[in-house]
């Protein structure tokens, strides 16, 4: 009889167990779990949200709308001041077509469904202004954004422009772009224009990088094989490897070039001479630290930039097409400023965001950014070599049209072949040299060569930048 | 002392049924235009409430009040949220409520004078396999499982009463504290797991096989029984999920309900989406959506009331279910006769599991499975039983204060 008492309190202690787990769970659940939960896409209480809450609005960094939402005959209605320019960023929401762009990233604050503290969700009911979504302010520089927008002049291409120390994006541009106020009207057109512009080139359009990629191909020279610095090539305009020929562009002349010189006229031959060198596993991991092949962890969703993972034989093909940007590397502009980012911070893998902070209702602000540490991807020493070269590039070399009078700019250019055309044109740059301020990464589809097309774009972001700061 | 107590009994009483009519006062408001019924249904709950209350207590004197007012609390937030959902069924399950607080009553009783302990325990297991039986054979499919029967209009869930004489089975199997012949004996736990499995009620022969083995535990001491039961059981699942689509589907949408949300993991997701929208103090009382929540009036009606009345609520709720077990074990522990204190502690442990099953179940802390919440849920085999089970709790104290009194 004893032993039945004994083993019943037993069972006692499992069932405390049992019941102490759920409510544990529904705390864990509660606290953490929840705010994934309330801003799924599946949930249709967000939908009913939306109708009783006003959305938020989103305003660029010096406070000015990007997207704002009116009453009109009682009738909410969201407007986008910014109109083509910021299309494929800020995106859309709408009923009927569901959400894009900023809008869909941050439907949680803009609803703001996202408030976790229940002291402060209590207040905001007591004081009757928990019907209005969060405001967040972002870090774009929408005349930045318009200039760069226009440069395009409807040519199909992305920029992404953004602040190299910190990561704070200032401009992120896709064209063509479209203007997101009546967008049920303009769908169809949208949809069907072949052109695309419902999609944002600068976070998910994939291009190949081409001779912009040759940064990376310089830093893995010059980390792991210092001697290069030192060495001369010779070429005699293009090279076979396993029986592919790859040649330089039509404009190089044949001869002895040193690195500087291979860098500055952008050597197709030369740089596969180099990635021989250094060897397919250095350059992939080099790659790799640059932030290819790793998702972008920040509140702007990207495509993911990828280098294949050499294969352990052969690959001596792979290798000299990765060496020149070519072959299977593809990225996504917001990758290449960050390669640019790289050398401008003197070696720091910067992880770019677009909030700055985020406003609730009752004042209470926030800034919900939180970026991982900077990497450390080389030492600022080869970072300040690859970066006199870059300087060279745009002051003697094909990155010439970027040039600013009284500015260091420093640059890289590409033209990356494609199955659909001309080179689209890459520039990759930053300026000024000496304390960089900007880093851009331009593309230009099928536009030819890269420093003629994408430089003069980078060139007046640049530019416009740099002066708006001065007048501060 | 005994006065002491009846007057928080009372008290508790009446804030049990103050809540019961601001809770209803709020939807009758919420209703527009104005609409009475809900009021009424208040005046029907505390009616039955304070009925059975004072009937039960001059009746039996020296019962447990605890547990029948806890289960009418519970009760009481359940038909609250039926009214939410469905007026209509709340209708209907208030019925019940009286049905289930005279079947309380009864049940009681019987148990109370319950003298002659000596009925041998194979009639109870043959009872069990004839009600497990019956749905296979006669029964209709509801929500998956075979495991109903219907007359005219009614349907009626037999492996509800089977829970009851299943533990008094073993109660009266075990009540020496040794088994004879454990191979026989697990083949009859297994053959009522096993029927219940062929109903496709798996959640229930989960129940029935973990009670089996924590009584066969508690009787005897038995660790390596015990351990072998439950890698038995853990085979078992193993099996099963390779074995049956319908396992799989469920495991599935456990571990992973986002990948298929609106197919397999739709149930459990708009059971989450519902918990996290309460959040910690809930959305209040009308203002939440279980329209959007399947099997809202049965299965999930914790997530519905978790969303309206939030985390706060939600643990509260968990709490008075742990405060029934806790007074079930305390009966089961001043018991003296064996086969009384197995009964209790097996009808404890089948109610218990039951709670953690379903409640668990809904906040994907374990795979779903398909079983009611005592006293929550709509349905009527469900309210009866449970208070019967409670009864029958209530019954084995009353016959120990008896058999003292008489020794």
């Amino acid at each position: 009889m004893d032993r039945l008492r004994k083993n019943t309190k037993i069972i006692f202690g499992i069932f405390c167990g049992l019941f102490i787990s759920l409510i544990v769970y529904l705390s864990y659940f509660t606290a953490c779990e929840r705010e994934k939960l309330i801003q799924s896409s599946y949930n249709r209480r967000l939908w009913e949200q939306e109708d009783r809450v006003t959305r938020g609005t989103i305003y660029d960094a010096k406070g000015r709308p990007l997207a704002d939402t009116v009453i009109d005959n009682n009738v909410k209605k969201r407007i986008y001041p910014g109109g083509e320019a910021f299309g494929p960023l800020i995106g859309y929401s709408d009923r009927r077509l569901g959400r894009a762009g900023l809008e869909d990233v941050f439907n949680g604050e803009l609803l703001g469904v996202i408030e976790k503290d229940p002291m402060i969700l209590l207040r905001q009911k007591i004081l009757g202004v928990s019907d209005r979504g969060n405001d967040i302010y972002l870090t774009i520089d929408s005349e930045l954004q318009k200039t760069a927008y226009s440069m395009f002049r409807g040519r199909r291409g992305a920029l992404v422009a953004m602040d190299p120390n910190t990561g704070a994006i200032l401009a992120l541009v896709s064209s063509p772009g479209y203007d997101p106020s009546n967008l049920q009207k303009k769908w169809d057109s949208l949809v069907k224009n072949p052109d695309k512009p419902l999609i944002n080139r600068a976070t998910q359009g994939l291009y190949p990088p081409g001779s912009a990629f040759k940064i990376v191909t310089l830093a893995a020279a010059l980390v792991s094989h210092p001697e290069i610095e030192k060495k001369v090539y010779y070429t005699p305009g293009y090279v076979k490897i396993n029986g592919r020929i790859i040649r330089d562009y039509e404009g190089l002349w044949p001869g002895n070039y040193d690195i500087t010189n291979a860098f500055r006229y952008s050597s197709n031959t030369v740089f596969i001479q180099i990635g021989q060198e250094v060897g397919k596993d250095d350059l992939f991991s080099m790659a790799e630290a640059f932030g290819f092949n790793a998702r972008v962890n920040t509140d702007i969703p990207a495509a993911t930039s990828t280098i294949p993972r050499p294969p352990m034989l052969g690959g001596e093909v792979e290798l000299a097409e990765d060496s020149i940007g070519q072959g299977k590397i593809l990225t996504t502009p917001l990758q290449m400023a960050r390669v640019a980012s790289v050398i401008a911070s003197g070696g720091k893998l910067v992880t770019p965001y677009i909030l700055q902070k985020s406003v609730s209702p009752l004042g209470i602000e926030r800034s919900v950014h939180n970026i991982e540490a900077p990497k450390q991807v080389m030492n600022k020493s080869v970072a300040d070599e690859i970066k006199a070269l870059m300087v060279d590039v745009v002051k003697n070399g094909t990155g010439s049209p970027a040039q600013i009078e009284g500015i260091t700019v420093a640059g890289k250019t590409g033209s990356a072949q494609n199955p659909f055309g001309k080179t689209h044109a890459w520039f990759v740059g930053f300026a000024p040299a000496e304390n960089p301020k900007i880093a851009v990464a331009a593309v230009v589809e099928n536009a030819g060569g890269g420093g003629a097309n994408a430089g003069p774009i980078v060139r007046e972001v640049m530019l416009q930048y740099l002066n708006s700061l001065q007048d501060k | 002392m005994e006065l002491k107590m009846e007057a928080i009994y009372n008290k508790t009483l009446s804030a049990t049924a103050l809540i019961g009519f601001i809770a209803f006062l709020l939807l009758s408001l919420k209703t527009s235009p104005f609409s009475p019924v809900p009021i009424y249904g208040a005046i029907a709950f505390a009616a039955i409430m304070f009925t059975g209350y004072f009937l039960s207590n001059s009746l039996l004197y020296g019962q447990d009040s605890a547990l029948f007012i806890l289960a009418c609390f519970i009760t009481e937030l359940g038909l609250i949220m039926l009214y939410r959902i469905d007026p209509a069924v709340f209708m209907k399950q208030i019925n019940w409520f009286a049905l289930g607080v005279l079947a309380f009553i009864l049940s009681s009783i019987v148990v109370k004078y319950w003298v002659n302990l000596k009925i041998n325990p194979l009639y109870f297991f043959a009872i069990t396999v004839i009600l497990l039986l019956l749905p296979l054979a006669f029964g209709v499919e509801k929500g998956g499982s075979r495991s109903w029967i219907q007359i005219a209009e009614y349907s009626f869930q037999p492996s509800e009463l089977a829970k009851i004489t299943f533990v008094l089975f073993l109660a009266g199997k075990l009540k020496d504290g040794r088994i004879d012949g454990v191979l026989r004996l697990a083949a009859e736990i297994l053959a009522v797991a096993g029927l219940l499995a062929m109903a496709r009620d798996l959640g229930g022969a989960m129940l029935f096989y973990l009670t089996a083995l924590a009584l066969v535990f508690a009787a005897t001491s038995r660790w390596d029984l015990t351990a072998a039961g439950l890698a038995a059981s853990a085979a078992a699942s193993v099996l099963g999920y390779f074995l049956f689509g319908h396992v799989r589907v469920r495991v599935e949408a456990w571990l992973n309900p986002w990948q298929d949300v609106p197919g397999r993991g739709y149930q459990i997701v708009q059971s989450l989406f519902a918990i996290a929208q309460g959040g910690f103090f809930g959305t209040g009382l009308g203002l939440g959506h279980p329209e959007y929540i399947p099997a809202v009036a049965t299965d999930f009606i914790f997530s519905a009331f978790s969303e309206e009345f939030g985390f706060l609520g939600a643990a509260a709720l968990i709490i008075v279910y742990f405060l029934l077990v806790y007074r079930g074990i305390k009966i089961s522990l001043t018991v003296k006769n064996s086969f009384l204190a197995l009964a209790a502690l097996g009808i404890v442990t089948l109610f218990g599991l039951q709670i953690f099953t379903i409640i668990g179940g809904v906040i994907k802390l374990i795979p779903m499975t398909g079983v009611t919440l005592p006293f929550m849920s709509y349905g009527g085999s469900s309210m009866v039983m449970s208070f019967i089970s409670l009864g029958i709790l209530n019954g084995i104290r009353l016959n120990e204060r008896r058999q003292e009194a008489d020794g």
